[in-house]
């Protein structure tokens, strides 16, 4: 079978798997087309009358019951009766008049029994109208975000708590532009007039049924009504549920079929790509390995999940183009240490706050744009350099227990800058607590390069923004390193990571090359911070970069790097998937469990949960 | 006891896979007496003890053909475990204590004379308490009985290596019923005055009705020491003699053999006239490589020569190329066609003609997670920086250049492969073998070390190494110098084969030298000297 081994179990789980898929996709296409088909729609209708005349009927008791009290006491208070009898004859009367509007069936009408036609055109106008005024509202909000998107500013220290980790960059695309300024366009009042005319008209018709109603109480029902006829961001889903739950009607099967159409068409695609890696689970296995098949599915589940709660795919998906380019040189920067024979070079913090000097040098000096980025990034080499070069001098003294090492010289150097950004002369007001001495936190890159990168030559394709610059920089990186792993210093290095005693019998000067992949792992960091700043648009001073080191560990050994080898691919692939997850899973989740932090607990555990695999999979390289 | 024999294993066969590593060998062992076991290295002597341990190793490849009896009574032996309840002791090679304990523990360890306690009541027997006096009481008589005046509490660690080897004997004194001890090469680390001491001690176990085995290689201990000797040679049982119906020469001769036939590629060896064109003069090496020390060697090797260099392992004779080549630390004198060599610095070797083929195929000699190709022209691109291409200022490797490099090794040295991009973790031993020395002819060298080419390797690879070198040789003239452990090896492709012991040079002998003379040269005695 062209080569593939298929077992018995395999055939099987992929069959019914199959057989699954197609029954669930052609009930949920079947679903899909009765929205649009003749009876869906009645259903849809029917359930929506309903749910109006409930809720005005409703009004109409209401009305019936006020007049009657009104009517008793009137009678007593012309009997002379005191306030006590009033408020008793008022209690009775309604009491009375309730049970009275019960029996008469004053709040209730069978949709049979009336005319329904005129009653439904004046919704469907009600409707349409609502529909064109939220259409319109949500352009007019776009175009005002869109020109006040400069104003996310860095007032957000005033919500970060002082421990810089709280806040995590997943939050960046939550940021939202402050809307209080927001006011309604010319075009979305004239859509709301003719909003108020075809409820106006629909009262009309509701009056017919009703006779009881008033006016007024029409007009506190204005809410809900509109309410139940249509919402912002509206979907079928959501515009039947709010059907079902006022109208109290039992649609049955069929309206539930209909209503689940979509959910069920994307779970049969979901089935049919995991048939398909059943199937190819050999060939699969061989070429991605385990971890990365089941991250893999797991993202395809997130996208699905995504779709069928209706999160906006596209945007999330430009969300992990994005986050892919921030995070690929940190992630970038892990290969030469890799290679050169440190294993995860947890020590990445030593990097990343040569390259964030760098950036507060560049605010400090009052550069921006280009210029600036360029100029935090050599600051941030230079730095690095020679910090980097100090680092592989202790790690050669300390061969073999170079993981342990390695993070707790990257927390340590973390703890100590943390003294160092109190007394650094830095003197920016942009940069400095306003109160005291010290830098900020969080820094605000608004003013310096944030997003050069992002937005040089972006583009925008099937609703996917892509970020141009950025993904060009960190090809750019990735070609460099891969360029340099070519070259015979670079075999040299990976020969010294790799078998530090052959490297040596061939005259190779293995501690030279370690401290050269070290140095360059450690320079590649601070490149990467400075990337990752531009793309965040802050600057984390304080714990910020202490977890860094393992995120970026985890990208790669989950795009299939071993601790003892990595390629490009690796990385590439290992940051792909793992950014995607996170992106993807946090929007899905908070859907799923409205106000939960479950996205914060998936990220660690993934991030860790791939590490600690890794190192059971690297069986004890590290000690090699 | 009416026995003959304390241990009589008969007939015993062993085969790992298809390979034979005994082949109907027997041993007879009376009792109260000191019996040698000799043979060259990988004659089956470590594989016989396994068998007699019960060691997993043997039950795990198959178990073996044969029987064992011990008392006249066929036992089976299922562990190591079992052989010490059966009164089967080992005084074994590297030593088994533990550096923070005392001498006391060590003897007693897992064997402690224990009182019972409140928390043993209650948890079990576990949790007794040590009855320290007593375990010390039990140490130095066992001490005393080795000839030894240490304290019995002094901790193991910073004791001076012979004085280990006594407490591990005095161990397996202690321990009770014990009627064979098994003594695995006891003098290889002691000095003389402590392997004088040793083979009294021995004599004194001995006479209080132990049996001994004594394994060794070291030819006249076993005259001095042992009452039989066993000789082994290729897995086969050579001979069972009296030592005093024998000597030193005779024991040697057997020890060695001549295997005939069995020599697969041979080479007429030439003479060389002492006046040739030296290619390599060594003076006064001394290496430090942990296993393998070299003291003290000097050789001549003549232009065009293959020069053997033979010895049991551990003598030092593998330290040779490694400290020429400087993978180990060396001092003394190199000279390479009259230039001076730089001894300790692995590029100058390789930079001035000379390349290796390393014993530790998968240690030093392989990169096992690159490329045959990268393997192939690692060091020619590393030291000679060949097969690079310089763009932009710089030097990227040659992707075309080393692909046909590496095509064209791997078709003249026939190495299997699926091409040259494969793995060469994924290799066989022979195929690995071959991309070594295709890494080393890269390097076009005028003078090849080769470092036990055909250990671990299938017979096929084998020969093809082998006449490889000789194709080498011949036809390029290129000067070899080979070590390795098989003496059948270095008879049949050399022209002069030194032999290493205790790392120094016994001889230098011609290959058509007797058997014995190869045997004594072996056991540190130079045949001229004693005749």
């Amino acid at each position: 079978m062209h080569g593939i081994n298929i077992s018995r179990k395999q055939a099987i789980a992929c069959a019914a798997l199959i057989i699954a898929a197609v029954i669930i996709g052609a009930i949920g296409l079947y679903g899909l087309n009765a929205r649009q088909s003749a009876s869906g729609v009645t259903l849809l209708e029917e359930m929506r009358l309903q749910a109006i005349l409930n809720t005005a009927g409703t009004g109409a008791v209401d009305a019936y019951v006020a007049a009657e009290k009104q009517a008793a006491t009137k009678a007593v208070r012309a009997e002379g009766g005191g306030m006590k009898e009033v408020r008793e004859a008022s209690a009775k009367a309604a009491e009375e008049a309730l049970a009275r509007a019960q029996e008469l069936g004053i709040g209730e009408v069978a949709l049979s029994a009336i005319d329904t036609k005129p009653l439904a055109s004046a919704l469907n106008t009600l409707a349409e109208a609502q529909t064109a005024y939220f259409d319109e509202e949500a352009r007019a909000q776009a175009a005002y975000i869109e020109a006040h998107a400069d104003e996310v500013t860095v007032q957000q220290d005033a919500d970060v708590a002082d421990d810089g980790e709280e806040m995590s960059d997943l939050e960046m695309m939550e940021q939202t532009v402050d809307l209080s300024g927001f006011t309604a366009t010319a075009e979305m009042q004239a859509l709301q007039a003719d909003v108020d005319a075809a409820y106006l008209a629909l009262c009309e018709e509701i009056k017919l049924v009703f006779p009881a109603l008033t006016d007024d109480i029409l007009t506190s029902l204005k809410a809900t009504i509109t309410g139940i006829v249509a919402q912002s961001g509206d979907t079928f889903e959501t515009r039947y549920d709010r059907a079902v739950e006022a109208s109290g009607m039992q649609p049955g099967a069929n309206g539930w079929i209909m209503r689940n159409g979509r959910t069920l068409a994307l779970s049969a695609v979901g089935l049919c790509i995991l048939a398909l890696a059943v199937f190819f689970y050999g060939p699969l296995v061989a070429k991605l390995g385990v971890p990365r098949l089941i991250i893999g599915m797991f993202f395809v589940l997130l996208c699905l999940m995504a779709l069928i709660l209706d999160l906006s795919l596209t945007s999330q998906l430009s969300n992990a183009l994005v986050r892919l380019g921030m995070n690929g040189v940190l992630v970038l920067s892990m290969l030469p240490g890799i290679q050169c024979g440190i294993s995860l070079n947890l020590g990445m913090p030593i990097g990343i706050i040569g390259g964030l000097i760098g950036g507060l040098l560049c605010i400090e000096l009052g550069m921006s744009g280009m210029s600036g980025f360029f100029f935090a990034i050599a600051v941030g080499l230079v730095i690095s350099a020679v910090t980097g070069y100090l680092y592989g001098q202790l790690l050669n003294r300390l061969k073999g227990d170079e993981m342990s090492v390695t993070t707790y010289v990257g927390f340590s150097i973390v703890s100590l800058m943390c003294i160092a950004w109190l007394v650094l002369p830095f003197k920016s007001p942009v940069m400095k607590w306003p109160l005291g001495d010290g830098l900020r936190t969080t820094i605000g890159l608004q003013d310096a390069y944030k997003h050069v990168l992002n937005n040089f030559l972006s583009f925008e394709v099937l609703g996917i923004t892509v970020p141009t610059g950025l993904l060009l920089f960190f090809a750019l990186c990735c070609f460099l390193v891969w360029l340099f792993m070519r070259s015979r210093t670079g075999i040299a290095v990976s020969a010294a990571g790799a078998n530090p005693r052959f490297a040596a019998a061939t005259g190779i000067n293995v501690n030279r090359m370690r401290i050269i992949g070290t140095m360059l792992s450690t320079m590649l960091a601070a490149v990467g911070i400075v990337v990752y700043g531009q793309s965040y648009g802050f600057m984390q001073l304080y714990q910020a970069p202490r977890q860094m080191g393992f995120l970026a560990a985890s990208a790669i050994l989950l795009g299939g790097a071993s601790t003892s080898r990595a390629r490009i691919s690796h990385v590439v692939i290992g940051t792909f998937l793992f950014q995607g997850v996170l992106t993807l899973s946090m929007p899905v989740a908070n859907a799923l469990i409205p106000g939960s932090t479950i996205s914060e607990t998936l990220r660690i555990l993934i991030s860790n949960g791939i590490i600690l695999y890794a190192l059971t999979k690297s069986g004890g390289a590290t000690r090699g | 006891m009416a026995a003959e024999y304390i241990l009589e294993m008969k007939d015993i066969t062993k085969k790992y896979g298809e390979n034979t590593v005994l082949s109907e060998v027997s041993l007879k062992v009376r009792p109260g007496e000191i019996h040698a076991l000799l043979g060259e290295n990988g004659a089956g002597k470590s594989t016989l003890m396994n068998v007699l341990f019960g060691m997993p190793v043997i039950h795990a490849t198959g178990g073996f053909g044969g029987e064992v009896l011990i008392d006249g009574q066929s036992t089976h032996i299922a562990s190591p475990h079992d052989a010490m309840i059966k009164g089967i002791g080992m005084v074994h090679q590297e030593f088994m204590l533990l550096p923070g304990f005392t001498i006391t523990e060590n003897i007693k360890l897992n064997r402690e004379i224990t009182t019972p306690s409140l928390l043993s009541r209650v948890f079990g027997k576990n949790l007794e308490t040590l009855d320290m006096t007593a375990m010390a009481r039990d140490a130095r008589k066992a001490l005393d009985s080795v000839g030894m005046s240490i304290d019995e509490y002094t901790l193991v660690k910073g004791l001076p290596v012979g004085y280990m080897q006594f407490v591990e004997i005095a161990r397996e004194i202690d321990k009770t019923g014990v009627r064979l001890l098994v003594f695995d090469e006891p003098t290889a680390v002691l000095t003389e005055s402590e392997a004088d001491q040793l083979i009294k001690v021995m004599k004194e176990i001995a006479a209080r009705g132990i049996a001994i085995i004594f394994i060794t290689h070291r030819l006249d201990e076993v005259i001095a020491a042992a009452d039989g000797v066993t000789i082994l040679r290729d897995g086969q049982f050579v001979a069972d003699v009296r030592t005093k119906d024998t000597d030193v020469t005779r024991l040697a001769e057997m020890m060695i053999g001549r295997k005939g036939e069995s020599a697969f590629v041979t080479a007429e060896p030439r003479a060389f006239a002492d006046d040739a064109p030296v290619a390599l003069d060594v003076r006064h090496l001394a290496v430090d490589m942990p296993g393998e020390q070299v003291r003290d060697v000097s050789l001549t090797v003549h232009e065009g020569e293959i020069f053997g260099i033979g010895g049991l392992a551990g003598q030092g004779k593998v330290g040779i190329p490694n400290g020429i080549m400087g993978v180990y630390d060396a001092e003394g004198e190199v000279t390479l066609f009259g230039e001076p060599v730089k001894l300790n610095d692995a590029h100058a070797a390789l930079k001035s003609g000379m390349a290796m083929v390393s014993e530790d195929r998968r240690g030093v000699g392989l990169l096992l997670e690159e490329s045959i190709e990268d393997n192939i022209v690692f060091n020619a691109m590393q030291v000679n920086g060949e097969y690079t291409k310089n763009i932009l200022g710089a030097s990227l490797r040659d992707n075309r250049g080393i692909r046909e490099h590496a095509n064209r090794m791997i078709k003249d040295l026939d190495i299997r492969c699926f091409g040259a991009v494969q793995h060469t973790g994924t290799l066989s031993g022979g195929n690995q073998q071959k991309v070594c020395i295709a890494r080393a002819l890269t390097m076009k060298p005028k003078l090849l070390f080769v470092s036990e080419p055909t250990r671990g390797i299938d017979i096929g690879a084998k020969k093809l190494v082998l006449e490889t070198l000789v194709k080498l040789n011949r036809e390029q003239g290129m000067t070899i110098v080979m070590v390795s452990s098989e003496l059948m090896e270095l008879r049949s492709i050399c022209d002069r084969i030194a032999i290493v012991a205790e790392g120094e040079v016994v001889d230098v002998l011609p290959v058509d030298s007797p058997d014995a003379d190869f045997g004594l040269a072996m056991s540190g005695i130079k045949p001229g000297r004693e005749a």
